[in-house]
């Protein structure tokens, strides 16, 4: 496929980058003419205004509006502007379309994605039992419901703990009273469980790869991260090359028979200098386009792997020693552009030619 | 995990890399000159040996920073 047409979502890249950009710029690299649809979910996500982006982009109802809202939303995307394949970027979305592979196929739409079943199973709840069939250290986990499971964990546990969203959002919690302002907010904005786990201290370190749904990784890039924001984003991390963290990971990957874009994310516990577990996400990470940049570029293995139906060669090691930073800058947006996808009742695709028109009238 | 001497990735100004852990560190000239004679097989009488003879200090100077390198190098899990 010379010119291929691909669909990808998550374009943000603000404070809580999402990989969508990363991943739509290493597809750029190895495919300079393919048709990039962006689906998004706001006319704010940053993404659609940077230069070389989408060629065209389409507002997508939240994956919460179910599978009817979505697959008739993906039927007017496809009517006007046909795409071959679709990458989604955003864990909710991808619990959505991990049930819909055969909506999507049928459509003529590929996806590469883990079935229900591996998802489930590496749910942030179940997450240690997983661990403990593979022999990895996880840190120990409680599900909570209400805030009165919430309280009587935490005591269970001990302070300080993490408190997590049942998709997103981690934070450390000192006293009982921040646990249930925290899960309070948690579970009204992700539903339940909420997630406590105890606190390891320690480095954390994060694994990319691609599953090749056999139980073989297809590629692997693990990173220290160097340089964490305040929210615990990695606004840097360096390759490394560790056979601990290896073997973590294709022991998981392994158990799971894992299909598709992964990250998993451990942090090293200082005392005994193991990984332990903490997460393991359904997708590229945001900093995706980094090992594209040294040549490792799993976004195109990706796409390979979804147009030939194949699996691809294994990809090279990635050498230890190469690092990234985050680098923010500002894209230009213009109101009409802003109107256009805010407003637009059929939600009309801006073309890249549309665009580029309307940021050259600007004055 | 323990990082391989013989792994670790060293600039001839001292700054080194672990590749596991992917701490970065800088190394005195002593020590650099240290850890260089250690990738090459020497053990650390042999350091030792090295260092008297190629800088003008005394054997127990030697002895102390050498045991307190080792030491270090132990602690930061680097296996020779």
């Amino acid at each position: 496929m010379s010119t291929p047409r691909i669909a990808i979502s998550g374009l943000h890249r603000g404070e809580n980058p999402q990989p969508g950009s990363g991943i739509l710029r290493s597809i750029r690299l190895a495919y300079p003419n393919a048709f990039i649809v962006g689906l998004v979910y706001d006319a704010m996500e940053s993404g659609i205004y940077v230069e070389n982006g989408p060629d065209a982009i389409y507002t997508m109802p939240y994956p919460t509006s179910g599978a009817e809202a979505f697959l008739a939303r993906m039927n007017y995307v496809l009517g006007k502007t046909p795409v071959d394949l679709f990458i989604p970027t955003l864990d909710s979305e991808i619990e959505l379309l991990s049930h819909l592979e055969d909506n999507l196929s049928g459509r003529g739409l590929l996806t590469c994605l883990p079935d229900p079943a591996m998802l489930k199973r590496r749910s942030k709840s179940r997450l240690h039992k997983l661990a403990e069939q593979c022999g990895v250290a996880t840190p120990e986990t409680r599900a909570v419901y209400d805030l009165e499971s919430a309280r009587a964990a935490g005591a269970a546990l001990g302070y300080p703990l993490m408190v997590k969203g049942q998709y997103y959002d981690a934070h450390m919690i000192a006293t009982e009273e921040e646990l249930i302002a925290k899960t309070s907010k948690l579970l009204a904005q992700w539903g339940a469980p909420a997630i406590l786990q105890r606190l390891i201290q320690g480095t954390e370190f994060n694994a990319m790869g691609l599953g090749d749904g056999e139980g073989e990784v297809i590629g692997l890039c693990c990173i220290r991260k160097t340089i964490l924001s305040d929210k615990g984003k990695g606004l840097g991390g360096i390759t490394i090359r560790d056979p601990k963290l290896q073997k973590a990971v294709t022991s998981l990957i392994g158990e799971l028979k894992w299909r598709g874009p992964f990250e998993i994310e451990t942090i090293k516990d200082e005392r005994s200098g193991e990984h332990s577990l903490i997460e393991i996400n359904p997708r590229f990470p945001a900093w995706v386009h980094f090992p594209s940049m040294f040549g490792i570029n799993f976004p195109a293995t990706l796409v390979e792997m979804m147009t030939t139906g194949r699996r691809p060669p294994t990809l090279p090691p990635c050498p230890a020693g190469h690092f990234y930073l985050r680098h923010q800058v500002e894209v230009l947006g213009s109101l009409h552009q802003l109107a256009e996808l805010s407003t637009s009742r059929d939600f009309d695709a801006i073309p890249a030619s549309v665009t580029s028109k309307i940021s050259a009238s600007l004055p | 995990m323990a990082t391989q001497l013989s792994d670790l990735l060293l600039n001839d100004r001292g700054f080194a890399f672990d590749p596991v852990g992917g701490d970065t560190f800088q190394l005195s000239v002593t020590g650099l000159r240290a850890v260089r004679l250690l990738q090459q097989g020497a053990d650390e009488a042999s350091v030792m040996d090295h260092l008297l003879a190629e800088y003008e200090v005394d054997e127990n100077t030697v002895r102390r920073d050498i045991g307190s390198f080792f030491r270090t190098m132990e602690h930061l899990g680097w296996k020779i």
